[in-house]
């Protein structure tokens, strides 16, 4: 399988008024296609930090992050943005869907940024929302969604501009346990079934039983790269 | 661009009560400065109208020193093509020609000076309603050899309707200017000075009185609307010749301009002033707002959104919380101000007099000018303007990662 991310001596460095805090100490890592991989440590480990500037939203202090042969922290800022548009997905701990939006309209959003014909849009958007399983909430606003219908909607939402891999930083820690248990089965699903490249920031143990490849962060270092076998 | 629209609009509603209340306050003082500006813009109108019909008319032509110099040495003949040109202008509704000279008036032992107008008697009554000032015997017509007199003159010289009253003065190239006259009418107006000193005679009469033969002093020109007094005088002016100058009642009234101006500087302040709390006041709400919102920008901007498009989109948002206040308060106002136009407030009572003794009618009138509801509209757009620098800057500044934070 091809390298979906290369990341060569990846660094972040806090420069706070009398001292230096490395928060990510020269990380060198792969990332494959389909892969579904848990970046794993203790609180101020650094795997957030990490996220940040794979997914192209914090700038490191020094290194590479290479996405399909893009070195993201090469482009302009007006770039980056349209390159995370079209290569990444996210999903947030907090779910972040826009409120004004209906769950329909969230997923669609970014397919009207990304400038596709309106038809294909709405096609894609009851696909996905009937694979996550909110197909009937279409048109309900997130207010009035649980919030495992909204982590679902955040899913589809990432999955909608058919990025390269999906970033989801502590996507369970909101969640009950049936809907973690829910939401972790349909994002291997979509794993399974897109082949898309799932990478999480994550203390859930839930979370870490899923994943195939679990990355531990300790001091902004890794400390153990570790692939199972999974049903 | 139909979905930044969309979003905005729903935005907007996500806190209706912050949002009526900001567009209120966007209402309450552009319909206060319509309204102030509407009666301020009114009263000058009308004071300007009276002064203008009873006096100085709104435009005036005169031989060239007449304004500093004022005497029937600086009388003139109006030549038939400025005539036709007045006469052929759409704008002006009438004009009239007058002779202005001053005379000792005298009955039996008693002399005073008396300040003489020759007029057109039907023209002058049709333009400044003269004949309703009449408070004994009656108002005179065009061929008369009769004079109208100011009540107090009267009363100061022991005159009665139907008495004669001797004149003396100069005439003109310094001809000796000498009549005996019988009294028709007295006058009295609500300048105690102009009662005080007034006397009227027809023009041809007062021509004769002071060998002026067809020479007039003035011929005043009223328009019927004051925003055209200066084409009106750019398309007399080519036809007058050297010796003859056209004045618009600005520089007739140069006190009366005063007074406007002043009147019109303090209004503006406290505009401004106005202006500058609902300024801070829709500030504070973009603030709050944009605050609010950090995280939910920072994740638009994460998925993809553009800065650009999320200014615009926060702009749109801004500019619909103006346009609403804007709207409603021109909607509200403009009804209003019209029938306040239609049907001006009459001032009774003690207020009614003080009216009076200025010279003015004691209405409280509104102007319907474009302007009055253009310009706070604009001051609004302006404001708004302003303000969207700070978004333009919270935006630029926006960090994702830190607004991710929340």
């Amino acid at each position: 399988m091809n390298n979906v991310i290369e990341i060569k001596g990846l660094t972040k460095i806090y420069n706070s008024s009398e001292i230096k805090v490395k928060a990510v100490d020269g990380i060198d890592i792969n990332f494959k296609e389909g892969e579904f991989t848990a970046v794993v440590g203790p609180s101020g480990s650094g795997k957030t930090t990490f996220l940040n500037m794979l997914g192209g939203l914090d700038r490191p202090t020094e290194g590479e992050v290479i996405i399909g042969g893009v070195d993201v922290w090469k482009l302009s800022s007006r770039k980056l943005i349209d390159f995370r548009m079209n290569n990444i997905g996210f999903v947030f701990q907090s779910y972040n869907l826009i409120p004004v939006l209906t769950a329909g309209e969230n997923v669609e959003f970014i397919m009207q940024l990304q400038g596709r014909p309106k038809k294909e849009r709405e096609v894609r958007t009851k696909e996905l929302l009937e694979a996550v399983g909110i197909g009937d909430r279409i048109k309900s606003r997130p207010s009035k969604l649980s919030g495992g219908q909204q982590q679902r909607v955040a899913v589809a939402r990432a999955l909608a501009s058919k990025p390269e891999f999906i970033l989801a930083d502590e996507p369970t820690a909101n969640l009950d346990s049936a809907a973690t248990v829910g939401l972790l089965e349909l994002m291997s699903q979509m794993n399974k079934k897109f082949n898309t490249t799932f990478i999480f920031a994550t203390h859930d143990q839930r979370v870490m039983d899923k994943a195939r490849r679990i990355v531990t962060i300790e001091d902004g270092k890794i400390l153990k790269d570790e692939y199972f076998e999974r049903e | 661009m139909f979905k930044y629209i969309k979003i905005a609009w729903r935005n907007l509603w996500r806190n209706t009560r912050r949002t009526l209340i900001t567009s209120a306050s966007v209402f309450f003082g552009v319909f206060f400065a319509i309204f102030m500006t509407s009666l301020q813009k009114g009263s000058f109108e009308n004071m300007i109208g009276n002064m203008a019909r009873f006096y100085s008319g709104y435009i005036q032509i005169q031989e060239s020193e007449f304004k500093e110099s004022p005497g029937v040495n600086h009388s003139f003949e109006m030549s038939a093509k400025l005539r036709e040109a007045i006469d052929n202008n759409p704008n002006i509704t009438s004009s009239t020609n007058r002779v202005e000279t001053f005379a000792l008036a005298s009955n039996k032992e008693k002399s005073f000076p008396a300040f003489i107008l020759g007029i057109n008697p039907e023209q002058e009554d049709e333009k400044s309603g003269l004949s309703k000032h009449i408070v004994g015997g009656e108002y005179f017509k065009s061929g008369s050899k009769d004079l109208l007199v100011g009540k107090i003159l009267a009363e100061n010289l022991n005159l009665k309707v139907g008495d004669s009253l001797i004149l003396l003065g100069q005439g003109f190239h310094g001809v000796t200017a000498v009549g005996i006259y019988k009294v028709a009418g007295l006058l009295d107006f609500p300048l105690p000075d102009l009662s005080k000193q007034i006397v009227y005679m027809d023009l041809l009469n007062c021509q004769e009185f002071a060998s002026l033969q067809n020479r007039i002093t003035s011929n005043v020109i009223i328009v019927d609307k004051t925003d055209v007094i200066n084409n009106v005088i750019a398309s007399l002016q080519p036809l007058r010749g050297d010796d003859i100058k056209i004045y618009s009642w600005q520089d007739l009234m140069p006190e009366l301009l005063n007074l406007i101006e002043g009147k019109e500087a303090s209004s503006a302040m406290i505009k401004s002033l106005l202006f500058m709390i609902i300024g801070f006041g829709i500030l504070a709400t973009i603030m709050m707002l944009m605050h609010e919102r950090k995280r939910e920008l920072g994740v638009m901007i994460a998925i993809g959104f553009q800065k650009s498009k999320l200014l615009l989109m926060m702009l749109t948002e801004s500019a619909f919380i103006g346009i609403i206040g804007v709207l409603s308060s021109l909607v509200v106002s403009y009804p209003l101000m019209y029938y306040l136009y239609k049907n001006p407030i009459i001032v009774i009572g003690e207020m009614a007099e003080t009216y009076k003794s200025m010279g003015f009618e004691p209405k409280i009138s509104f102007s319907i000018s474009p302007q009055i509801f253009y310009n706070p509209a604009i001051t609004v757009l302006i404001i708004f303007m302003l303000i969207s620098l700070y978004q333009i800057y919270y935006i630029a500044k926006l960090k994702v990662v830190d607004s991710l934070k929340g």
